[in-house]
């Protein structure tokens, strides 16, 4: 018997009394030590595991595992080895026998890793993590569960650090510790080995500075890191972890965009970035997480040579000047700053930037009013036009892709732009879109009516043949279309005709604008440099790429079969044709019917089916004459290549000549022109008949695979159409508006003919920056000023109000009137003037007598000096306003007082209730309305331009700016109903509505210029400051604006009813004019007075 | 010429004796020639009408040097041109005359129109929208079949000599409800619309005028065409073929093209920068 059997049977009573598997553990474990142990030794062993067992309730599972692991721990530690580790069992079993049981499970494998010297601190690693409640015993099993996993990825010290985290973590949240815990093995397998320690140290200064970002960092966390340059994970992680210890919560979601930021560029880039990241986070640690984001933005528009001179800038702002702010918002490209310093650096030039002038440009050149405007906007009219990237023309207007960065300097980008618009003008200026049917060119003779009959003739013989029925000619609408009617391949006769005119058009500019000749054969020569390859096209494609090519002035590129170099020479002369002088569209539609004759002959098949290779022209093209070809040349098709032919398809067109649509143009000035005639027109009106005729054969629409299913879009476009040439009409006035730097403008000057204040709804938006006194710069376009006209109510605010302060009302006419008399002034002692000055003469005769010779200065004369005043009345609407003003202790004087007698108590309570009915408690805003009422009176008696404007919002991108009345608008009964519904609305954001005041002020003609901006408190808005409490920038960002004013010749005055305004605005206004009214209700009487003072200056 | 004074370096003379001798150059464009001969001899005032450069100044030249000669009228050298440049102080004494001191007599001097209408001449009251509005009513006795200029203060009529016809420029540009000519006035007068020539005619002023090449005239009078295509558009007024010959001449005279035309055009024209980068922009399209 075995000493394995006799133990068992020694302890039998003990081990019996758990769980059924532990005499068998004990057992086996026994079996496999017995010839390892010394027999004292295996005693030691066994006397052990069944004192752990007894050692608590549920102690019989931890021995179970001793047993089972004692044999693996044995061969690795030998017996003391296994002794030690089965006190420290022994302890952590006085802890949790379930934490033990844990332990002692994991122990073989967790030896694969560590020493016996470790297995101690091991323990304690588990053990901290117990608090003694069955949720902190969970997690610590937990971890002796999975640490031997977490060490196959990291050292046994980086694991003592996961344990700190999660530790962190379960003084707010059991749950997310666990889940941690959990995902900690296969995070850190999932990571590559060089990232593993950076990736636990970012994850530290996560946990110190968020615990909830924990859990997402370890989900989201190496995915993230996907997409940095492998080589640099543990740089960006370094400077994460540092970030985050300096911005607490913001380092989870910086280091999360930051790592988007990168992952959009390419990895070469990630050195230099965080190189340079790591520059700015020694004084900005939020500036480098910011550069970081930007730089996808900033590298769109820049090199990288560029990139580092914009960086570089921001640097300054940062170590140079010491403003911290300054470099966040510039790295955030939120400061004037920063975008300045990419615009002008970047080659890129954007349309909204030049759009007018290239309008104004375009306007010069073809003498129309034509709008310019984002190809953007073209397609989305949906009315055939698809491409946003290229420039195009519907004959009123002229579509330019949104930017241009085709060579790497701006001015060379702006010439580009200037071509395109150069290109669409001269569409228009040399009558690309006026092609008659059947007329003669300059140089081609008019073949297009015999060429018709011959077609119809082919087609009614076709038919016959066929058996069906001749289709039902519709007749066509422009002439444009009856010339393509007459081709069976519509495509490839608009690709032709494109490709004619636009040499025409070329060859044209170049002799009536000498001084763009350069720039249009560098973007040619650009253009024949990007064609697309040759090889890969039909014989009857490449045919036309190489007359493309012809037209783009490089016939040196051609490529085309040897034995068919004939063909193409027949099509370069032809394409002369238009190249001189005089050429009419009439000769490029007759050059393109030539070409067609060519192009059709020739079979689309792939080049392996031609004879010979493609090759270069054998003769010098430059040298071919112009010459459409004869009749007898169209020679036999016999010596044509045959085979399976390609699908055929326009070669691309070149970006400077944009879409060409000239079939859908005719028809847009067609419905125009019926449009305007109206009923009465001569033409006869389109049906829709002809329309949809016109709509589903055209080749210039895009949707070459339109079945019928898709006639319903057709439907669709044809109403858009109708829409398009009406709107055309009206459109040229008031073209959309690109933002421009300051602010877009307004073209209606106002809008004082009363009619468009019948539409509640129309806003009209404008863009405004904001100043940001931290980074000492603009926010370009931070705000967003909304500007309506006021609601109108009824009179009776306004008649309430004059009859109200009747009195108070023709003090103030009266002294207004007073101001009147300076309109004229006497200027004496003239030598010249309108009148004698009777006393001046008498003195000059008198001192003529006495010979002293004084000069004969003794005429008069009265000059006109016109009051030319404007003024604007900015009003505060804000919310606030609608507090009622503080009673004023003499309302309840004694004698009002209730006086004690009983009897009369009712009597007394009854008058003093009626009273308060008969006067509502009074507003701010009321008292607002009132001195706006007593001022307009006023006014209208002195006759200054004056404007009244309410201003609330709420937020930077809804600044509500109520318009009561422009400044050139006139007096009218519908003004006064806007005051009268002058209410409380919200925030007070006053820097943007003070801007827009200015921008209006400033398109008025005046010579003294007066805003004043009546207020009941500071300005605030949300987000009008870093956070709720903050009231600094939104006072800064008021000032500056009131300077902004001043800037621009315009006197500001502030007029506040908030008692404990001096504070503010004193900082708020410093050289700037204020007042505080203490006692509001002299607010009306207060207003007008100080108006005289400002506007006598 | 009588009363000329011929000193060393300059000519000084009275107005009424000035005569245009050599033969203005002037391109007729329309029937203005004719027009304005016919309204000579009818004694009908003229007005013309037009913008600023548009030759209406030279035409008025012009015609006086035509008109020399006439009818045996004993204008050998040409009908004096008396021209005056109104402004908005031209008092009515400015035009007819006034009382100077000497010692103490006082002495009666005549204005321009006093002048013109004693020697028959064509007295040109040019830019009369800039004139004061009792000084335009001054001029209407003159301007009907009376043809008298009342002198209030020596209480006098001056009868109009043969010869003598009264011509208006008035600039329609300015269009200001202030400056517009009253009815009562314009209505005596016909008139004569000037506006800047055609293309063709337009290069072969500017040629003639500067000297410079046909070709180099020919893309001023196209660059003019298409500034002027910015009227109402930024520009107030177009360009004028004046301008165009000043850039012609700076042309001529060695300096680029391009440079010529920002001085001489762009620069003159307008002081909104947006504007003015367009038309540079049109003027580098035109000129390389």
């Amino acid at each position: 018997m075995s000493r394995a059997t006799d133990l068992s049977i020694q302890y039998a009573t003990q081990l019996q009394g758990y769980g059924a598997s532990l005499p068998e553990d004990f057992l086996a474990a026994a079996t496999e030590l017995e010839g390892r142990l010394t027999p004292a030794d295996l005693d030691a062993w066994a006397a052990a595991g069944i004192e752990l067992a007894g050692s608590s309730l549920r102690a019989w599972e931890a021995a179970a595992e001793y047993f089972r692991a004692s044999p693996a721990v044995v061969d690795r530690l030998g017996f003391e080895g296994t002794r030690a580790w089965s006190r420290i069992a022994a302890d952590l079993s006085q802890r949790s026998s379930l934490m033990a049981a844990a332990f002692l499970k994991s122990t073989p494998l967790m030896l694969e890793n560590i020493g016996v010297d470790q297995l101690e601190a091991w323990a304690q690693q588990g053990d901290r993590l117990c608090r003694g409640n069955w949720k902190s015993i969970a997690l610590s099993s937990l971890y002796f569960q999975v640490s031997p996993r977490i060490l196959q990825s990291i050292s046994f010290e980086a694991a003592g650090q996961v344990v700190d985290i999660v530790d962190n973590l379960t003084e707010r949240s059991y749950e997310l510790a666990t889940t941690c815990m959990e995902t900690a093995p296969l995070l850190f397998a999932a990571l590559p080995p060089t990232d593993r320690e950076p990736f636990l140290r970012f994850a530290r200064a996560v946990a110190r500075a968020s615990w909830a970002d924990i859990r997402l960092y370890f989900e989201r966390g190496p995915k993230l890191l996907e997409g940095v340059a492998p080589g640099e994970r543990p740089r960006f992680l370094d400077l994460a972890s540092r970030v985050t210890a300096e911005v607490g919560r913001q380092g989870f979601p910086l280091f999360s965009d930051a790592s988007q930021a990168l992952a959009s560029l390419p990895g070469e880039l990630h050195g230099g970035l965080l190189a340079f990241a790591e520059r700015l986070s020694i004084g900005s640690p939020t500036a480098a997480m910011e550069y970081l984001k930007s730089s996808p933005f900033v590298s769109s528009r820049l090199n990288q040579q560029q990139m580092t001179r914009w960086a570089e800038a921001g640097a300054a702002i940062l170590q140079d000047e010491h403003n911290r702010e300054g470099a966040e918002a510039y790295f955030r490209l939120e400061s004037s700053r920063a975008e300045e310093m990419l615009a002008s650096l970047s080659a890129r030039v954007e349309l909204a930037n030049v759009n007018l002038l290239l309008r104004m440009y375009a306007k010069a050149l073809s003498g129309e009013s034509v709008a310019v405007q984002s190809a953007e906007a073209l397609v989305e009219r949906n009315i055939g036009w698809v491409t946003e990237a290229s420039a195009s023309s519907d004959g009123s207007a002229i579509y330019l892709p949104p930017f241009v960065a085709t060579f790497e300097d701006q001015a060379a980008n702006f010439q580009v732009y200037k071509v395109f618009t150069t290109h669409q003008t001269a569409r228009m200026e040399f009558g690309s879109f006026r092609y008659e049917f059947a007329q003669p060119g300059a140089h081609a003779p008019a073949t297009a009516a015999a060429r018709e009959g011959r077609v119809a003739d082919v087609r009614a013989a076709r038919a016959a043949e066929a058996g069906t029925p001749s289709k039902e000619v519709i007749a066509p609408v422009t002439s444009m279309q009856r010339y393509f009617n007459m081709f069976d391949d519509r495509s490839l006769i608009l690709g032709l005709f494109t490709i004619a005119e636009d040499t025409r058009i070329d060859a044209r500019t170049r002799v009536e604008y000498g001084g763009i000749r350069r720039w249009l054969t560098l973007l040619q020569e650009h253009e024949a440099n990007h064609r697309p390859n040759i090889e890969t096209m039909g014989l009857r494609q490449a045919f036309l790429e190489n007359v493309l090519r012809a037209s783009l002035g490089k016939p040196d590129t051609m490529r085309f079969p040897r034995s068919l170099n004939e063909y193409l020479k027949r099509a370069v002369a032809a394409l002369k044709v238009v190249e001189l002088s005089e050429a009419t569209v009439q000769d490029s539609a007759e050059v393109a019917a030539a070409l067609y004759d060519i192009a059709y002959m020739i079979p689309n098949v792939p080049q392996s089916m031609a004879d010979g290779k493609f090759e270069a022209m054998e003769e010098n093209m430059y040298a071919v004459q112009a010459g459409l070809p004869g009749d007898g040349e169209g020679s036999t098709s016999s010596d044509m290549p045959s085979g399976e032919e390609m699908e055929f398809e326009n070669p691309p067109q070149p970006e400077f000549r944009g879409d060409f649509k000239p079939e859908l143009v005719q028809l847009m000035a067609r419905l125009r022109g019926e449009s305007q005639e109206g009923e009465g027109g001569e033409t006869t009106p389109l049906t829709r008949e002809q329309l949809m005729e016109l709509l589903a054969n055209s080749a210039e629409l895009s949707m070459g695979d339109m079945g019928d299913s898709e006639m319903a879009d057709i439907d669709m476009m044809i109403e858009n159409f109708e829409q398009a040439a009406k709107k055309s009409e009206g459109t040229e006035t008031s073209e959309p508006q690109f933002g421009s730097g300051e602010g877009a403008e307004d073209d209606d000057g106002g809008g004082g003919d009363g009619g468009e204040s019948d539409l509640p709804a129309q806003i009209e938006w404008f863009y405004y920056d904001e100043w940001d006194f931290r980074a000492l710069d603009y926010r370009p376009r931070w705000t967003r000023v909304g500007e309506r006209f006021s609601e109108e109510g009824d009179g009776e605010f306004y008649q309430e109000t004059l009859r109200k302060y009747h009195g108070l009302v023709m003090e103030t006419r009266r002294q207004f009137e007073l101001m009147r008399p300076e309109s004229f002034k006497r200027i004496k002692r003239l030598e010249d003037g309108e009148e004698l000055d009777l006393d001046l003469a008498l003195e000059f005769y008198v001192d003529k007598k006495a010979g002293i010779g004084p000069q004969a200065r003794i005429y008069s004369r009265r000059n006109k000096v016109e009051r030319d005043v404007a003024v604007a009345f900015l009003l505060d609407m804000s919310a606030s306003t609608d507090e009622e003003i503080e009673k004023r202790p003499q309302q309840y004087d004694d004698a009002d007082d209730f006086d004690g007698d009983p009897r009369k108590y009712f009597q007394w309570l009854a008058a003093r209730r009626a009273k308060s009915a008969l006067e509502p408690p009074k507003r701010i805003i009321d008292l607002e309305k009132e001195s706006t009422v007593l001022i307009v009176e006023a006014l209208e008696a002195i006759g200054d331009a004056y404007g009244i404007f309410g201003f609330s919002g709420y937020g930077r991108d809804n600044v509500e700016f109520h318009v009561v009345k422009n400044l050139d608008e006139q007096m009218s009964d519908k003004v006064r109903k806007r005051i009268g519904k002058i209410e409380p609305i919200r925030s007070t954001r006053m820097g943007p509505a003070i801007r827009h005041t200015i921008q209006k002020l400033d398109e008025y003609a005046a010579k003294v210029k007066i805003l004043i901006l009546v207020s009941d408190g500071r300005p605030q808005d949300h987000g009008y400051g870093r956070d709720r409490t903050e009231k600094e920038y939104a006072v800064h960002d008021t000032k500056q604006a009131l300077l902004e004013a001043k800037r621009k010749g315009i006197t500001p005055f502030l007029i506040t009813v908030d008692k404990e305004g001096h504070d503010y605005l004193k900082q708020m206004c410093d050289d700037i004019g204020y007042e505080v009214v203490d006692d509001l209700s002299t607010l009306p009487r207060r207003l007008p007075t100080l108006y005289r003072h400002l506007a006598a200056e | 010429m009588a009363l000329a004074t011929e000193r060393a370096g300059f000519k000084q003379l009275a107005v009424e004796d000035f005569r245009i001798t050599e033969e203005p150059y002037y391109l007729p464009i329309n029937d203005e020639v004719q027009l304005f001969e016919t309204a000579y001899r009818e004694n009908v005032p003229v007005l013309l009408k037009g913008p600023t450069g548009a030759g209406k100044t030279r035409f008025v030249e012009y015609m006086s040097w035509r008109l020399h000669n006439r009818d045996g009228l004993g204008h050998a050298e040409g009908v004096p041109l008396i021209t005056v440049a109104c402004h908005e102080d031209l008092t009515a004494s400015d035009l007819v005359g006034r009382y100077l001191l000497e010692g103490d007599e006082t002495r009666w001097i005549d204005g321009p129109i006093s002048r013109a209408v004693k020697n028959g001449a064509i007295c040109y009251l040019d830019e009369i929208v800039e004139a004061r509005k009792d000084t335009t009513v001054l001029i209407h006795p003159l301007t009907d079949y009376r043809r008298l200029l009342p002198i209030d203060k020596r209480g006098e009529l001056l009868e109009a000599a043969d010869g003598f016809l009264l011509v208006m420029s008035y600039n329609p540009g300015y269009q200001s409800a202030l400056k517009d000519l009253k009815h009562s006035t314009r209505q005596r007068f016909i008139a004569i619309e000037f506006d800047y020539p055609p293309r063709e005619q337009e290069s072969q002023i500017i040629a003639k005028e500067s000297g410079v090449d046909p070709a180099i005239a020919m893309d001023l009078a196209k660059l003019a065409e298409k500034v002027r295509n910015l009227k109402e558009h930024g520009l107030g007024e177009g360009v004028s073929t004046r301008l165009l010959v000043y850039a012609g001449k700076l042309i001529h005279d060695g300096i680029t093209p391009r440079r010529a035309c920002q001085v001489s055009i762009v620069w003159a024209l307008t002081d909104d920068q947006e504007v003015q980068r367009s038309i540079e922009e049109v003027v580098s399209s035109i000129f390389e």
